[in-house]
């Protein structure tokens, strides 16, 4: 792994000084982030963790005709103290590394490399190639293939349970201000065969809709198939209605068939399912912007399983002064759920939950205070709460460059306490165009 | 239908696509603009209708529907899902990639402990929690770590 971090980090450093040297518009971000942690794990001793980690960022915009661009990102950790995360003392990955070609016109743009797609009922990873575009009429075309990003190894097995090839689309059509129709299709190649989990092929066919009859109503929402249970797998559906600026209610409604939908989690053997068991969730939600400094909003949703309902309900309120560099925001939320729904052995799963933090910015400095708690019904390992104190103060080293630190504190059922520092060096350098991107 | 037909169907589309993309017509179809014409500030809920009260020709929808609420923000997924080209004027994919990866192993939350603002999943201690949330609503679960982004589960999720 560390030679795959080496090797990755200097096709980056080549890719990008080459980037840099040709195009019009480069914007780089890295983060550089040193943790230094220690650990009271319930029944063993302490662990001193200091892993090191970097995150690496490029944008190149306006290369060649002006219509090509190069997108990179990945990041890479070294263990300086005990094991922070897996076996590995040192990891990386590199999460996209396309270029895409994108004409001024139609929406069009072809990708190749590693990216994500996200269109209609399709949210995937892979190395291949992306062109999409709108049509004539309304209609609009969005075609995907290549090789699966394949994820960490099954326990036990020698493979994430995907298969190696995936490919898919949208077909979407487009009227006026009222209507979006899209179907979409994403199919992977035959999944291999596992030793103690349930080969499961990943196939789903669906469709999605945004409605607005009204200029103050919109639907919009995705309904999907499962070609190898030949079984519905979702539907899951918003309404939104603003009766005046300031005020947004929502009305949401979701539906699983747990085996269709979970059918490829193979890690959880979804193909096994009980292929009647749903689980469904409705819920409601207001938000009011009072003014341009204070917002208010409460939500309640309900869940429902074979074994079990739950409630959860509550209210946030977000305040921001100053031009934004004074921020703040405080929540409540409970959760009234069935003891079929609470961790082994306990007969509750019921618990408060409390938020809040507050944020200041300015030219030379940056502060924030998150605190969060969860409070249980029942006692969970013997503890009643699990809470944590995070204090972030940075400075602007220059507009681009900060340095900041973080130090959080907190008690919970899983760790006795955890104590943890985060040294971070920050930079953001975006080329001075319009509006830029964040 | 068999898988076979299927990806057929799907290819033959592509090949239309293809053609009907060298098609000079698509020339005129007006796109979304590369970037945000306006800088906009970091951490704002940016409200479109405070300068728009019209449709988008990108997309044919009313600039307001993606006005940043606290709903739009819980929900962006419906959003993104048809129109993640509009979230890419004033995002980089890395904004979208600070959640929805793979094979990323520090939390979110951590990364960005200097911004509470942008409530990240998973805060503070999540290992406990997901033992009730992962119960009561799998699905959310599964939509990012189902099928990537699945390191820390298969290390106890045997």
């Amino acid at each position: 792994m560390k030679k795959v971090c080496c090797v990755l980090l200097s096709a980056l450093s080549i890719v990008s000084t080459s980037a840099i040297a040709l195009a019009a518009d480069v914007s780089v971000e890295t983060t550089t982030l040193l943790g230094i942690a220690q650990r009271d794990v319930s029944g063993a001793s302490k662990e001193n963790i200091l892993p090191a980690t970097q995150f690496f960022g490029l944008q190149a915009d306006s290369l060649a005709d002006g219509n090509l661009s190069l997108h990179i990102y990945g990041w890479g950790r070294t263990d300086m103290g005990d094991r922070s995360y897996s076996t590995d003392k040192n990891s990386g990955n590199l999460t996209y590394a396309y270029v895409q070609y994108a004409p001024d016109y139609a929406n069009a743009s072809v990708r190749a490399g590693r990216f994500f797609v996200r269109e209609g009922i399709i949210n995937e990873q892979l190395d291949g190639l992306n062109a999409r575009t709108d049509l004539p009429a309304g209609l609009g075309l969005s075609v995907f293939g290549g090789a699966t990003v394949h994820t960490a190894k099954l326990v036990g097995e020698g493979s994430d349970g995907k298969g190696d090839t995936l490919y898919g689309g949208r077909l979407n059509y487009r009227y006026r201000g009222m209507l979006e129709v899209g179907v979409s299709g994403v199919f992977e190649s035959e999944a291999p065969e596992l030793i103690a989990h349930p080969a499961a092929n990943y196939r789903r066919i669906g469709a999605d809709v945004w409605l607005a009859p009204l200029k103050t109503v919109d639907v919009i929402g995705h309904s999907s198939y499962n070609p190898e249970t030949k079984k519905m797998a979702e539907h899951s559906y918003l309404l939104n209605y603003k009766p005046a600026r300031e005020i947004v209610l929502t009305g949401e409604f979701n539906q699983h068939l747990e085996q269709s939908y979970l059918y490829a989690w193979t890690m959880f053997s979804g193909a096994t399912l009980n292929p009647d068991y749903r689980s469904t969730s409705f819920g409601l939600s207001a938000s009011y912007e009072i003014n341009k400094a204070l917002e208010v909003a409460a939500d309640y949703k309900h869940y429902e399983r074979e074994f079990g309902g739950a409630n959860r309900f509550g209210g946030d309120m977000r305040v921001h002064y100053k031009d934004n560099t004074i921020r703040g925001g405080v929540g409540y939320h409970y959760l009234g759920a069935d003891e079929g729904f609470s961790i082994t052995p306990y007969t509750s799963a019921s618990y408060h939950e409390l938020r809040c933090y507050t944020m200041r910015d300015s030219k030379n400095y940056f502060t924030a205070i998150d605190l969060l708690g969860n409070f249980f019904e029942q006692k969970i390992y013997g503890k009643s709460s699990a809470w944590e104190a995070n204090a972030s103060v940075g400075y602007h080293i220059t507009p681009g460059l900060a340095l900041s630190g973080d130090l959080s504190y907190g008690r919970n059922p899983q760790f006795i306490e955890e104590v943890k520092t985060i040294l971070r060096l920050t930079y953001n350098m975006n080329y001075p165009g319009i509006g830029g991107k964040k | 239908m068999s898988n076979r037909h299927i990806g057929i169907s799907f290819f033959m589309v592509a090949a239309l696509f293809a053609l009907v993309a060298s098609c000079a017509e698509l020339k005129s179809i007006r796109g979304l603009p590369e970037s945000h014409p306006e800088s906009l500030a970091v951490g704002q809920q940016v409200s479109c209708a405070e300068c728009h009260d019209d449709q988008q020709s990108g997309t044919l929808k009313a600039f307001d529907s993606f006005s940043h609420t606290s709903a739009f923000v819980k929900n962006h997924r419906f959003y993104a899902a048809s129109d993640d080209q509009l979230c890419s004027i004033c995002h980089k994919s890395s904004f979208c990639t600070d959640c929805h990866t793979n094979k990323v192993e520090m939390k979110p939350s951590t990364k960005y402990g200097h911004r509470p603002d942008r409530e990240m999943q998973h805060r503070g201690n999540y290992i406990t929690m997901h033992k009730i949330e992962g119960k009561i609503d799998p699905a959310s679960c599964y939509r990012c770590h189902g099928r990537s982004n699945n390191e820390r589960c298969v290390a106890c999720h045997k």
